[in-house]
């Protein structure tokens, strides 16, 4: 739990940041139709079912509230300010959450920590069934931001980017992305195709773009053939994730999907020769000892490689609420920043977020792994007082990492 | 059974206010239409789509397109296509480029099936006030008719003991997570409680399960399960999602050989009592 005085800080810093910047924050489209919503750090509860007709007003709440987590609706509504049942849904933007909780990576053991609710034992990484000490199965766990997280959650919205514009035909017009603030990027659809599609037929974009319920033979596999490269949609990603996936897979990976160790041998023998035959029909049906069912199983891992890990529950969700773009992430004090599509690559999240450019603050730090703010790496630290730029020691306050010392600190 | 001319077998079926015999009636009448379809040239099917403005496009057949004669707009399909339980319709199984589905001439019949249905399930919904006595006696023949041939089934007919060895292996895995108290998804959450509702827990031994949470709340929690069991409020009792749901949200773990051949987690539940039921030795008089 935060205390006060720390709380009092970061409320103090969250004031100013929206009396300076509340110019930037800008209205989503259709704002007099849309819920909004505010988390407030002081009360700890969640004001909702709020709407504002102009930027003005919405603006001068964020400066009287101060929430530590700004919201709004995907949905558009006749009567934004009503219970749930009485709102009249009129439609809502398809809206797409990439979060690196959903995504395996290999760093979240040097990042990650967890804490068990009842002896305190803390370990790294994702928590054990039970804890070894008391044998309790409940934890705290606290996940953290980094550059190679980012980075995997980036990938995964360019795969999204991909699907999108290629196969279901939206137009980069119509989209617009932005990083959370935290551990992920959110994607928005603003168009008139599927602003009235209700849950059930976001399920079935969901679906397609994660590959579930996916039958290759479908899409052409079969004992004497399968899909090209240039294919169109699912089938030409089968094909490129075949390619890919046969490209680096080592034996011992190949082993583990459940291949024979005649077809592991086949494959790594006519490397060469498959490799070729992409320019004609494919390696399908030419490499010997590699039967229907090891294809099968190749292809599967060829759809994991191509499909986005989008997070189900937000997209078939046509109520959902979502942060507003240029407020800032109650866990972190970093804003959620857009980017374009075009500017996607080469875009930093760690630093576009960074919502505090001046000052800095002493704080005692009880745990925190090594994390970058902007352009400056700090920590790992332990038990100790630190002086850090305003942005990182915000950060670690939010995190829940470290407390405000007594003494106040110096912001200059 | 011999269809009148349709706008008085329209107003009779409306009648009978009975939503199974709309329902039916609608179908037939959609099955109909698309057979005529099949037959039909693009340009007729073209003219259907354009009255129920569908956004089609007629294609040149290409070796590379597996010979489609159409593309259909992906929104438009799905709404069409999203109820029809086949794989094959799935839209992850569809050829998609640039928004648009590739469909054979059968394939988009099948669907403007599902238009017509939809329309004249619409067209049902008006209230007809009163018809001449002669008529109503036919209307009610046709109620009458109609039971005897379908007899009525629902979920009802799961006996109200709990047999945890007939659980499909998604709730029971959710089952167990909850009884050990460690953190289950909202989604979880809900299909749990609502399949065993359904199969006949009452509301306070569903309760109980979730005893084990570090942040139970006894008020909150009956409040949710007495609402999902359709006792406060809209008095809907609420049934789980289907697997197909499940299975987007990944709750859907470790299918087994009666998976495969359901789509619904209660089907599960009541065909696997039957195997048991099959199995189980002649229990001796107690
Ligand atoms: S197929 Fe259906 S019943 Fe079987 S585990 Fe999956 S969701 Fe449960
Ligand atoms: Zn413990
Ligand atoms: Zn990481």
């Amino acid at each position: 739990m935060i205390k006060i005085e720390t709380q009092a800080f970061i409320q103090a810093k969250f004031s100013e940041y929206y009396e300076k910047n509340s110019m930037n924050i800008q209205p989503p489209a259709s704002m007099e139709k849309r819920e909004f919503g505010f988390f407030l750090l002081k009360e700890r509860i969640m004001l909702r079912h709020k709407s504002y007709k102009t930027a003005e007003e919405l603006r001068d709440s964020l400066k009287k509230l101060v929430p530590s987590n700004v919201y709004y609706s995907s949905a558009y509504y006749e009567l934004p300010e009503e219970k749930m049942d009485e709102k009249g849904w009129l439609g809502a933007d398809l809206i797409f959450d990439i979060d690196a909780d959903h995504i395996p990576t290999p760093c979240a053991k040097t990042h990650d920590t967890w804490t068990c609710r009842k002896c305190k034992t803390t370990g790294s990484g994702t928590p054990p069934e039970r804890c070894p000490k008391c044998n309790e199965q409940k934890f705290e766990e606290k996940t953290w931001p980094c550059d190679v997280c980012l980075e995997s959650a980036k990938e995964e919205t360019i795969k999204l980017i991909d699907i999108l514009t290629k196969d279901f035909g939206v137009s980069t017009r119509e989209i617009s992305i932005g990083f959370s603030g935290h551990r992920g990027y959110h994607l928005h659809v603003e168009s008139e195709e599927t602003v009235a599609l209700g849950s059930i037929g976001r399920k079935e974009i969901v679906d397609y773009i994660v590959g579930i319920g996916l039958d290759p033979q479908l899409h052409g596999l079969s004992r004497i053939a399968g899909p090209n490269l240039d294919d169109f949609g699912w089938k030409g990603r089968i094909a490129r994730g075949t390619y890919e996936y046969l490209l680096s897979a080592t034996p011992e990976q190949l082993e583990k999907i459940g291949l024979r160790k005649g077809a592991i041998q086949s494959l790594s023998e006519h490397k060469e020769r498959i490799l070729e035959s992409w320019k004609y029909k494919g390696p399908w049906a030419m490499v010997k000892g590699v039967s229907p069912e090891s294809w099968g199983k190749i292809v599967e891992e060829a759809v994991k490689k191509q499909a986005a890990q989008i997070d189900t529950v937000v997209t078939t969700d046509i109520h959902r609420l979502i942060r507003l773009g240029n407020t800032l992430h109650g866990k972190t004090g970093l804003k959620k920043t857009g980017t374009s599509l075009a500017a996607i690559e080469e875009f930093d999240p760690l630093k576009s977020a960074v919502a505090f450019h001046h000052g800095t603050a002493t704080v005692v730090v009880s745990e925190a792994p090594k994390f970058r703010i902007g352009d400056e790496f700090h920590g790992p630290y332990r038990n100790e007082k630190v002086e850090l730029p305003l942005a990182a020691a915000l950060f670690l306050l939010c995190k829940g990492a470290a407390r405000i010392t007594e003494d106040g600190s110096s912001v200059r | 059974m011999e269809i009148p001319s349709f706008p008085i077998a329209i107003m009779m079926v409306a009648t009978t206010e009975d939503s199974r015999i709309k329902r039916t009636y609608a179908l037939a009448e959609a099955k109909r239409a698309s057979s005529l379809l099949k037959g039909e040239g693009k340009q007729t099917i073209m003219k259907i789509a354009n009255y129920f403005t569908l956004k089609l496009r007629p294609i040149q057949p290409r070796p590379n397109l597996s010979n489609y004669n159409f593309a259909l707009d992906f929104t438009d399909y799905i709404r069409n296509a999203a109820i029809i339980q086949d794989k094959k319709w799935k839209l992850t199984n569809r050829l998609l480029s640039k928004g648009e589905v590739f469909l054979t001439t059968v394939e988009i019949s099948r669907l403007l099936e599902e238009e017509v249905r939809r329309y004249i399930e619409q067209k049902l919904q008006v209230k007809v006030k009163s018809l001449p006595p002669s008529i109503m006696n036919r209307v009610n023949r046709l109620k009458q008719l109609f039971y005897e041939k379908r007899g009525k089934t629902s979920w009802e007919e799961i006996p109200s003991e709990v047999i945890i060895a007939a659980y499909p292996p998604c709730i029971r895995r959710l089952h167990e997570t909850t009884s050990s108290g460690r953190h289950v998804s909202h989604i979880g959450r809900f299909s749990l409680t609502t399949f065993l509702l359904n199969i006949g827990m009452t509301t306070e031994n569903v309760i109980d399960l979730f005893r084990s949470f570090a942040d139970f709340k006894e008020r909150m929690t009956r409040y949710q399960v007495e609402h999902l069991a359709g006792l406060r409020g809209s008095r809907t009792k609420y049934i789980p999602p289907t697997c197909d749901t499940l299975r987007t949200h990944g709750v859907c773990l470790g299918m087994d050989e009666i998976c495969r051949g359901i789509r619904h987690p209660l089907v599960y539940y009541r065909r696997k009592l039957r195997v048991l039921k099959m199995k189980a030795p002649v229990a001796p008089g107690a």
